[in-house]
């Protein structure tokens, strides 16, 4: 960078300064709008009581269950909160086989790659008449506002929508993860193709490869890799939805979890935590061994 | 010419885990879509239909607007009095909730990730030994990281569920300070990292001088590694709005609140309207905080 273009640009300190300086301003103002007292952030009289519950139940979990009104054919605790964890992995991975085929599809029909013909990328619209290139360009336009809406929706409100629209079943639980997280997968994933370095593109079309087959062997290869481990990651934040729709109804950890701290069985709480932790835990493990081996750097 | 394809080819990098990990991964969407425990064809049932079809013909129509008595300006004032009066307020306080929360993050994580990096978090700060250090540094950082493992892990929604039986439901602080402690936990593991990342030779020419620990960080640490920190944390800001709107539905005053109330009112015309304006809000914020991003690498 030469000494001209130092001089001309504005010094990155005081953009982010000015930055910092809105976000200090927005966050007061903020402040003011909601009418927080600090003092309310502490728990008053009754609520330091049920923190101290609620702090206690976290040093000894309990193993069976704590109240007395326990129904003769309820399986034991342990055995109640490991089905819970189970069918919190089954719509989590139900919901997210099914958001990567839409993600799959939808994030390379929104990757800008998969259309234009300039220079460096792989066109499917290159060879198209000039009307035909029109209607592929409103495709394109469709499929991006599309993506934006899905991801726009949380996966609560989505379940919410389907409660109302089909009842509660499993397969509605599915698809409150699936459309969220698909909507979010073919943004990602559509970025990521778009951003991967162009060499293997622009050496396979020296050698005379167009269309599908460059973005095919050229792109998707090259993408592949930091694909695959932000899907991983995404199963991560898929089990943790799975485990809230729970409070709606369905049948996962989330169920479980507020029953019983509606009962103020706290230790009965910390046993679903600690089960929802040790899950968790265990899947980011799980992902940064496998970032380490697929990313490339 | 074949032969040699057929040599890179089995020459290329794999790895047993990525195998293994993929073939468990099919293996569990195979099952659970075989096995019947997702009850996909319940969902083509004649009950289910039914329902699907009155709600879409009749539950999510504006009221104005069904049977006999259509009234386009109905439903048009109709709209505008949901959103002008408890939508617009909702949406206003859902905003307001992820801004304060995003901002005790922010504060939050700055403080969390010095002590998470093991290049400052060690008693001597940036020189080329560091990363070890004496057992009660290491143990240090190994407290700081395993809090913000836990913080993470939990939701956002169980932990304001259980903020508000604590600190009772007449304010926003459950809600915000869900948010705060989630997002602090998660910008303080990305901070941590940034931290880690920096290039040495400033820090250790500051070390060099004779800096103090704090001093390296108010001179060095902080500053080079605001630029990569502040791309993380625009992007949260965008999942905190996301997450804001919905914790209102634990019964804080956010949007979630009101798309609750109608769906117990049995009003679910109401309920789509507020749940657009709740996707109105959280686009708003995607490219508010993408602009941020922009003006952050580019200046525009």
């Amino acid at each position: 960078m030469s000494a001209e273009t130092l001089a001309a640009r504005p010094s990155p300190l005081s953009r982010r300064g000015r930055l910092l300086l809105g976000l200090l301003l927005a966050a007061a103002a903020a402040w003011a709008t909601l009418g927080l007292a600090p003092s309310d952030a502490l728990p008053g009289e009754a609520g330091r009581g049920i923190l101290r519950l609620f702090l206690e139940g976290a040093l000894s979990p309990a193993l069976t269950y704590e109240g007395s009104d326990v129904p003769a054919d309820a399986p034991p605790l342990l055995a109640r909160v490991a089905g819970a964890l189970w069918r919190t992995v089954v719509f989590a991975v139900a919901g997210l086989s099914l958001s990567l085929v839409i993600g799959v599809v939808l994030g390379f029909l929104g990757a800008r790659s998969w259309w234009e013909d300039d220079e460096r990328e792989c066109a499917v619209r290159a060879r198209a008449r000039a009307p035909v290139r029109r209607v592929l360009a409103a495709v394109h336009l469709s499929v991006r506002v599309t993506i934006a809406l899905m991801r726009s929706v949380h996966e609560l409100l989505w379940a919410v929508l389907l409660l109302a629209a089909l009842g509660l079943t499993s397969f509605s639980a599915v698809i409150a993860i699936a459309i969220p997280y698909g909507g979010t997968l073919a943004k990602v994933f559509s970025e990521m193709l778009d951003e991967c370095p162009r060499d293997t593109v622009r050496s396979l079309r020296a050698i005379g490869a167009r269309g599908v087959s460059v973005f095919a062997w050229g792109l998707l290869p090259r993408a592949m890799g930091d694909m695959s481990a932000y899907a991983f990651y995404r199963f991560e934040c898929a089990v943790r939805s799975s485990a809230i729709l729970g409070f709606f109804g369905y049948p996962t950890i989330g169920y479980y979890l507020r029953l019983s701290a509606e009962n103020v069985h706290y230790r009965e709480v910390w046993t679903y935590l600690y089960a929802l932790l040790a899950l968790v835990g265990l899947l980011e493990l799980w992902s940064s061994r496998l970032r380490r081996r697929v990313v490339m750097r | 010419m074949s032969e040699r394809l057929r040599r890179l080819h089995r020459a290329r990098p794999r790895s047993r885990f990525v195998r293994a990990s993929a073939a468990v991964g099919g293996l569990c969407t195979a099952y659970v879509w075989c096995s019947g425990a997702v009850e996909a064809g319940d969902f083509l049932s004649a009950r289910r239909r039914e329902n699907l079809v009155r709600f879409l013909t009749e539950d999510s129509v504006p009221f104005p607007l069904r049977g006999e008595g259509f009234d386009l300006a109905g439903a048009w004032s109709w709209a505008g009095e949901v959103l002008g009066g408890r939508g617009l307020q909702a949406a206003v306080a859902t905003v307001a909730i992820a801004t304060v929360a995003i901002a005790l993050a922010g504060v939050l994580s700055g403080c969390l990730a010095p002590l998470a990096a093991a290049t400052v978090a060690t008693e001597r700060p940036v020189e080329p030994a560091a990363g070890g250090g004496r057992p009660a540094w290491r143990a240090l950082r190994l407290i700081v990281r395993a809090g913000m493992i836990v913080m993470r892990s939990i939701p956002e929604y169980v932990l304001a569920f259980l903020l508000l039986a604590v600190l009772g439901p007449n304010h926003a602080w459950p809600a915000v300070l869900a948010l705060a402690l989630h997002n602090g936990a998660i910008l303080g593991r990305l901070g941590a990292e940034a931290v880690e990342n920096l290039e040495p030779g400033p820090l250790r020419s500051l070390r060099g001088l004779g800096a103090s620990r704090r001093s390296i960080l108010a001179a060095g640490v902080f500053p080079l590694a605001l630029g990569n920190y502040l791309l993380y944390f625009f992007y949260r800001f965008e999942t905190c709005v996301r997450e804001a709107t919905v914790l209102g539905m634990l019964g804080v005053v956010s949007l979630g609140f009101y798309i609750q109330d109608a769906r117990a009112k049995l009003y679910y015309d109401e309920m789509l309207l507020l749940i657009g304006l709740g996707s109105v809000i959280v686009l708003a914020a995607d490219w508010v905080s993408s602009r941020a991003r922009r003006y952050l690498r580019s200046g525009v």
